[in-house]
Parts: structure tokens; C-alpha cells; sequence
């Protein structure tokens, strides 16, 4: 089942997913998110995926570890992620998490899209 | 960066009890009970709108260690909560029916390993902004404790908590 918050729009080979959803702490919604980016990744062979997250307020560490999943998959994929938009209340639980680390962070989805389209793989 | 415990005994009374209350392990209600926990800490002036976002994750992380972890999401096992408050310091005490756990099983953070698991981060979390994390009954007892945060007041350098010494790594 497609994630009904989840709007993809794709600028030649970027793709860009904007989640639409405030909360992400329950199970459901965490689960629904997390298959509908896989099945970006599995769709589209060497994916360069941005993750519009500016409407994200609350998430879980559950969450961060789908992510992690999916940075991992993004890599044997030989692709590449990016994150846009993290409200500056939510960018401490990726720098303490270091997800920071695995992936750049840009105040918003048009950078990183820009970034991206600078630097083709 | 508060300093991951695991005790052995009950924990000790702290301030007046302004909630205390039990609840199915069920992780279809566990919206409701966090929203409750938050509005009672709201209504007495121990958060602010900025607290929400890392209340709510040190709040669902709590509860779905006891339901799922603690009484593995037995829903007629319930968990015990308790929320209390002493002066401008607000504690939630969460308890379930299991055996705890030790600190050999939460991934060291400072282990370069650790940063691709996909689990073990939600006590590191809490530990960040929660001014006491305490484990109590081995592990199968939490309380969370932090002081009401003034308003406006910055986000804590994190850089400088990550190296200050002395802390053990979660």
C-alpha cells in the first residue's frame, strides 16, 4: 500500500520526497513511510533521494533507525540521500544520533536538490 | 548528558504525585497516554512549546520499551505511570512487568559499529535532554527527570556534551 503522506516528484534522475506528516512516532506511520521510501530506492537504480522533512515536528528513535535502514540500502544501491528542511528543534537528534554523519543536511529540499543536480553521479 | 543508572531496588518517592495510573500494553493507545502525560506537565507549567518534540520521543521511547521490550506486548500486562513534580522539576516514572536489562545490551555509541544499527539509539536520546535517567528493578522501572526549561532558553551546545568526560557512553 502506497504511503499516503509521502508526495514524490522526480527532476531528471533526483527524486524528491516530501514527507507530509507532522508526527512520526507511531508504529503504522513509521512503517508505511519506511516501504514507501524502499520502494523509491528499488524503483529507481542508482536513486539520488532527497527527503523534504520540513514538515516533520515529532519522530522517533524508531524513525532514525529506518532511516539508517535506508541509507544502507542507498548504498548498496550505489545511490545517494540527502535530507532537507529538519527544523532546527529536530537537527540535535541527528547530530547526538550522528546520522549526521551518513548524510548532508541542507536548511531546505531546494538546496539539496541543487547540490545534487551540481554534482551528477 | 545525564549519565545512564540501572539500580536494583523500587524507585524513592520524589515531590507531589499529579498522575499516577495504570494502562494496557498497547501500542494502539500509547498516542492517547503520551498526549495525556504531556498535558499534565503542560497544565502545571513544566513545559514549554519547545519541550514537546523531545518530550514526546523520552515519553514514546519509555513506553514502548515497557510495552513491547518490558511485557513483550502482552496487552493484558500493564505498565504503571507515574508523573510527578517538585518545585519547577517534573519526573515520569514508567514501570512494567519484566525482568530489565543490563548496560552491556544498549550499543556504546562512541563504537564507530554502532552508528549503521538500526536500533539502540532511544537512550542515548533521552539522555541528551533529560537532566536524570534512571533505571530502577534491573531495568524494568524508568524515571525521567529534567528541570522546566526557561523560556527561550538555547538548545544545549552538543558538541561540548559530546566530549564532556566522565559520562558513560551509551
Amino acid at each position: 500500500m502506497p504511503c499516503d503522506f509521502l508526495m514524490v516528484q522526480v527532476y531528471d534522475k533526483i527524486v524528491l520526497a516530501k514527507v507530509m506528516k507532522e508526527r512520526l512516532l507511531d508504529p503504522a506511520s513509521i512503517a508505511s513511510l519506511s516501504e514507501g521510501l524502499s520502494e523509491l530506492v528499488d524503483r529507481h537504480p542508482r536513486i539520488s533521494l532527497v527527503i523534504d522533512a520540513a514538515d516533520i515536528g515529532y519522530l522517533s528513535s524508531a524513525m532514525l533507525g529506518k532511516l539508517v535502514a535506508l541509507y544502507k540500502a542507498i548504498k548498496v544501491a550505489k545511490g545517494r540521500i540527502a535530507m532537507g528542511g529538519v527544523k532546527p528543534q529536530l537537527m540535535p537528534l541527528f547530530k547526538v544520533t550522528q546520522i549526521d554523519k551518513l548524510m548532508p543536511f541542507f536548511n531546505d529540499a531546494g538546496q539539496a536538490v541543487t547540490e545534487f543536480r551540481r554534482s551528477p553521479l | 548528558m545525564t549519565t545512564l543508572r540501572i539500580l536494583g531496588g523500587d524507585p524513592p518517592p520524589c515531590g507531589t504525585v499529579l498522575v499516577s495510573r495504570q494502562w494496557p500494553s498497547r501500542l494502539d493507545l500509547k498516542q492517547e497516554v503520551l498526549d495525556e502525560i504531556a498535558a499534565t506537565l503542560s497544565a502545571n507549567a513544566l513545559v514549554g512549546e519547545d519541550d514537546h518534540p523531545w518530550l514526546c520521543l523520552c515519553l514514546d521511547e519509555a513506553l514502548v520499551n515497557a510495552m513491547l521490550h518490558g511485557n513483550e506486548g502482552d496487552p493484558d500486562t500493564p505498565i504503571d505511570i507515574e508523573v510527578a513534580a517538585d518545585g519547577d522539576r517534573w519526573y515520569v516514572t514508567v514501570s512494567d512487568r519484566g525482568t530489565g536489562f543490563t548496560s552491556s545490551q544498549v550499543p556504546d555509541s562512541e563504537d564507530p559499529e554502532s552508528l549503521l544499527l538500526e536500533h539502540g539509539r532511544g537512550i542515548r536520546i533521552m539522555s541528551e535532554w533529560l537532566d536524570d535517567l534512571t533505571y530502577y528493578r534491573s531495568g524494568a522501572t524508568v524515571r525521567m527527570a529534567r528541570r522546566r526549561s526557561p523560556t527561550g532558553e538555547p538548545l544545549p551546545p552538543l558538541d561540548a556534551l559530546r566530549q564532556k568526560d566522565g559520562d558513560h557512553a551509551l
